[in-house]
């Protein structure tokens, strides 16, 4: 055996809004599956919102572009790709990025803007989605032998979200976004069963600004969304956006309210990212997961409750949720 | 030599195309200033005959004895100024075109001055040019009275059965094991519901039987040698590994065949045996055995089971040359794959399906003898929908083609009738985009499939489909576009109607015979009005949807118009084409062999006794190559040489230009 110095693979690390204000636990069950497959993160000093394609982009490009070059800018400063845990980010940062690339004229006006700040956006790095770092770049049969232990078969429904596959020409699925499978077959290397359920490549109704403006249309979404879901005998949902997440999760709980006369039960699906049954599935502690939430905890993500679920899966794995949680409690007092 | 240079300059307005964007006069004034330039005039069309007249009668009056005539395109009208120049009694070659149309005032349209300094320099360079042409004498060579046609389906039918009937011989090359085509495939034709079959089965037998006509099926195209009027032509016939004499087409081989295989006539919907006879009319009649599947069983090789003795283990593949005069070539299509557009689910679901399998199912011969099914079941279905434009008429790339298909809307309309004429009770649904009812009797035939027929048009592109996992029947989900409302509609079977593409194959014959292609993937013809059935490659003509999706009616015409082409040339019996072959001077040729390794077209030999190279002018297509190989500058050019190239050079440098 030769012992050729292997550079590990480097990703700036974007976190975005949604999951250091909602969802910390996904950025630290994110830091550590990463960690454990030899991925470097660099973190990215001063770093702020992508920002948000619905919201922004729909009403003011040049502040959409601008703000998007800066956080790119940063990246390029840390000679390191970006890697986003987030949909919308890596809808806003990839286009932006591609725009900017490709049009001098729009390059040239971001550019006098950064001037301002001393900042400087130049196209040297590349935007891409956890998704693609771990499919593509580690790649699936990595993923695959970097799994020691089976999730028992658990039933998935695997969300994928828009701004991962669409629109489809700049995104590195060849073209697929109709019937992509990438994400199924990262959930299926982990013993879990992706159950078809039908419009799976629907909104999860969050996105585009509808969440904040109309929210019954947006819950009305969901609301489909789950009953599909219920439909295929899914047990839990996984997602690697974490506004999709909210959506679903929140959602949850929304939904079972306003639109109680119209569904046949109220809906009890507990949402993963992605990275948290990966590392579970890797041999990683629950707790290095964000997987035990302390009891006392209310009205905080994530928002349904996963006890139940996870107790199932933690009994075959060896671990007691209860105990686990106790012991949480205990290391913060 | 040069005070003997009188050089007419004609300027073309071409209507506005040209004098739109370009100063006439300004041009005028600038060509006057041209060395050696006599006359300059110009006019509104100098291709009419008041403008072919101005040159002839300049000429005759003896004011000028070189012609640049800038206007439109060489490829457009060299011809047409050749044959006035010739009329006046001028060497045609000592005429030359500047393109200030396609090359300065379209391209240039909004940028007049720039237009203005492009065509001064094509102008400029055309002058500098004529004034080292020499007179040339064309070459005429014979056109052997056989025409090659490539692909046996309803065009290259009635090609050939057109020609043979003028006493031309044909040799109708056909890749598959029968003649017979796509059209073989269909069941009803529209607008006059003849029956496919009924229609095109006794051409085949003609076909067959015509003594004009040599019929080389299961057979492809080697290779192709040669130009107009004398190709040699390589045919490969493909092993059958049946005795063509012997076979009675008696079937038991097909019979006993243990080898069961999906049937591609029927698109996969049924199967056939690896000893097989495509379908019941097949022409010729013997059978193939597919080697890709046969396992050499040996079984109908016994006596007991083929009793004319007619099967061949050891055949082999045979090459037969041909001499040919002229060649048409009529490929015909595929059919669009529709399996990367996912949202049709045409690889998910058992219940869509192509066109093209409606048309098997709804054939008398098809695998459910004429009576539809759906997959799932095996049930006649209660409600169908066909989805248009299915791989036609997109403009995102990788989901199919930009170009309309043709025929699609009248064979949905076609099919859903025929449906609807068995079972009234049915449902049945389009969805279009826009229903292209073009022909003669189409828009007829669609007007009584709405009122009549009771079938349900919706226009809007469809979003997606999925399955009803218990029924397996089809949710569609998409917009009525007219009602502006979202529609959910669920059909038993849904049908694709899928377009039509280039064939797989169709690079690898337009490289065999030196044709081109045109963006869409079809083969390219001369001009797109006025020689439609012709390419830029002499004696080769093309026909049918092998150059642009179109229905039967139209296709036939193509084959009428292209054997009449071909007819045109064989019937004079002589062609003549241009005298540009190269010239080995003998005294500076050193014997090297570099131009005859670089010949493309073998046309040079090595003359022995005199230690020289020499280029067979019949051979050679003037390519140039072997000029600028020649290590020593033996060879030179016809209308190609050193200082007649030189000069156009030189003068646009030494002035200047925008180059």
């Amino acid at each position: 055996m030769s012992h050729e110095e292997v550079i590990p693979p480097e990703y700036s690390f974007y976190l975005g809004c949604v999951i250091p204000n909602r969802y910390p636990f996904v950025e630290q069950a994110t830091r550590n599956v990463m960690n454990e497959l030899g991925v470097r993160l660099k973190d990215m000093e001063g770093a702020s919102c992508c920002p948000a394609p619905g919201v922004f982009r729909s009403f003011d490009i040049p502040t959409w572009l601008t703000i998007g070059a800066r956080n790119v800018s940063i990246a390029e400063e840390n000679k390191a790709d970006i890697m986003t845990m987030c949909n919308g980010c890596y809808g806003t940062l990839l286009e932006v990025n591609h725009q900017l690339t490709h049009d001098e004229q729009k390059r040239t006006f971001v550019n006098e803007q950064l001037k301002k700040i001393d900042r400087k956006f130049a196209g040297s790095v590349k935007v891409k989605h956890l998704a693609e770092v771990l499919y593509k770049d580690l790649g699936i049969n990595t993923i695959r032998d970097a799994v020691t232990r089976t999730l028992g078969g658990l039933k998935c429904a695997v969300h994928y979200g828009c701004h991962l596959t669409k629109p489809s020409e700049i995104r590195p699925w060849d073209g697929e976004c109709e019937d992509p499978k990438f994400f199924d077959e990262l959930v299926e290397v982990l013993g879990c069963e992706s159950v078809a359920y039908r419009d799976k490549q629907m909104c999860c109704g969050a996105g585009g600004g509808v969440r904040s403006a109309i929210k019954e249309v947006s819950l009305d979404f969901t609301r489909h969304k789950l009953e599909m879901m219920r439909e295929a005998g899914a047990e839990c949902i996984v997602v690697m956006c974490p506004f999709c997440m909210l959506q679903l999760d929140l959602g949850q709980i929304e939904v079972n309210g306003i639109f109680k006369d119209e569904i046949s039960g109220p809906f009890a699906f507990p949402v993963f990212y992605y990275t948290q049954l990966l590392g579970l599935a890797m041999g990683m502690h629950p707790n290095e997961l964000g997987l035990i939430k302390r009891h006392d905890l209310k009205g905080v993500p994530p928002y349904v409750n996963q006890e139940p679920l996870l107790t199932q899966i933690f009994q075959k794995l060896g671990y007691d949720y209860k105990q686990l949680q106790k012991q949480s409690v205990k290391a913060v007092s | 030599m040069e005070d003997d240079l009188k050089i007419g300059v004609y300027l073309c307005h071409c209507g506005v195309n040209i004098a739109g964007v370009i100063d006439m006069d300004e041009l005028e004034e600038f060509s006057k200033t041209l060395a050696n330039v006599s006359v300059v005039k110009q006019y509104k069309f100098m291709c009419s005959d008041t403008g072919q007249s101005m040159i002839k009668d300049d000429i005759k009056a003896g004011l000028v004895n070189r012609v640049v005539v800038a206007a439109c395109s060489p490829r457009m009208h060299e011809p047409t100024f050749r044959r006035a120049i010739e009329g006046a009694g001028m060497n045609k070659f000592l005429f030359s075109q500047a393109n200030i149309r396609e090359h300065s005032s379209w391209i240039s349209m909004n940028d007049k001055q720039g237009a203005s300094r492009i065509a001064k320099d094509h102008i400029r360079m055309e002058v500098a040019k004529v004034s080292k042409l020499e007179p040339l004498e064309p070459q005429k060579v014979k056109v052997t009275p056989s025409c090659l046609v490539i692909g046996g389906g309803i065009t290259g039918i009635n090609a050939a059965l057109d020609l043979a009937e003028q006493n031309f011989h044909v040799y109708l090359v056909e890749t598959t094991p029968t003649i017979g085509g796509h059209m073989a495939q269909l069941d009803k034709t529209f607008p006059t519901m003849d029956c496919s079959a009924c229609i095109l089965t006794p051409k085949m037998v003609d076909v067959n039987q015509h003594k004009n006509i040599t019929l080389m099926v299961y057979s492809e195209v080697d290779s192709i040698e040669g130009y107009v009027g004398n190709f040699k032509v390589t045919v490969r016939q493909k092993a059958r590994y049946v005795d063509t004499i012997k076979c009675t087409g008696c079937g038991e081989c097909a019979i006993k065949c243990p080898v069961s295989v999906p049937n591609e006539f029927d698109l996969g919907l049924s199967v056939r045996k690896a000893a097989y006879l495509p379908f019941p009319q097949a022409v010729p009649g013997y059978y193939t055995i597919d080697m890709d599947h046969c396992i050499l069983c040996g079984i109908c090789a016994d006596p007991s089971v083929c009793e004319p003795d007619a099967i061949r283990y050891d055949d082999k593949d045979k090459l037969v040359e041909l001499d040919i005069g002229t060649i048409i070539v009529s490929t015909g299509y595929d059919p669009f794959d529709p399996t990367p557009l996912k949202e049709y689910g045409f690889d998910k679901y058992d219940n869509v399906i192509t066109a093209m399998q409606m048309e098997r199912l709804l054939s008398s011969y098809g695998p459910t003898l004429g009576k539809p099914v759906r997959p799932s079941d095996l049930e006649a279905p209660h409600s169908i929908a066909f989805i248009q434009c299915v791989g036609s008429r997109d403009f995102h790339p990788g989901r199919g083609h930009k170009y309309c298909s043709r025929v699609c809307c009248m064979y949905a309309i076609k099919q859903a009738r025929q449906y609807k004429e068995k079972h009234p009770e049915a449902k049945i649904y389009i969805f279009y985009m826009d229903v292209r009812a073009f022909g003669k009797g189409y828009e007829e035939f669609y007007e009584i499939a709405a009122r009549e027929y009771g079938i349900t048009f919706i226009r809007g592109r469809l979003a997606e489909v999925y399955e009803d996992p218990i029924d397996k029947g089809i949710w569609l989900r998409g917009e009525d576009t007219l009602l502006q409302t979202p529609v959910e509609i669920k059909a038993d079977l849904v049908v694709l109607s899928v377009g039509l593409e280039a064939r797989k194959d169709a690079d690898q014959v337009a490289s065999l015979l030196s044709i081109q292609k045109t963006e869409d993937g079809f083969f390219m013809e001369a001009h797109p009005k006025l020689r439609p059935v012709d390419t830029l490659t002499d004696g080769i003509f093309i026909a049918g949807v092998a150059q642009g999706p179109k229905d039967i009616p139209d296709a036939v015409a193509q084959a009428k118009g292209a054997a009449s082409s071909a007819a045109v040339l064989m019937a004079k019996g002589e062609v003549e084409i241009e005298p540009y072959y190269s010239i080995v001077d003998a005294d500076h040729c050193t014997g090297c062999h570099s131009c005859i390794s670089q010949c493309p077209f073998g046309a040079i030999t090595f003359n022995k006794f005199k230690g020289v190279s020499e280029i067979n002018p019949a051979k050679c297509k003037g390519c140039g190559t072997c000029v600028a190989t020649c290590p020593v500058g033996a060879i030179s050019q016809n209308h190609f040489k050193e200082e007649q190239l030189d000069i156009i050079i030189r003068s646009v440098l030494k002035e200047g230009g925008v180059y």
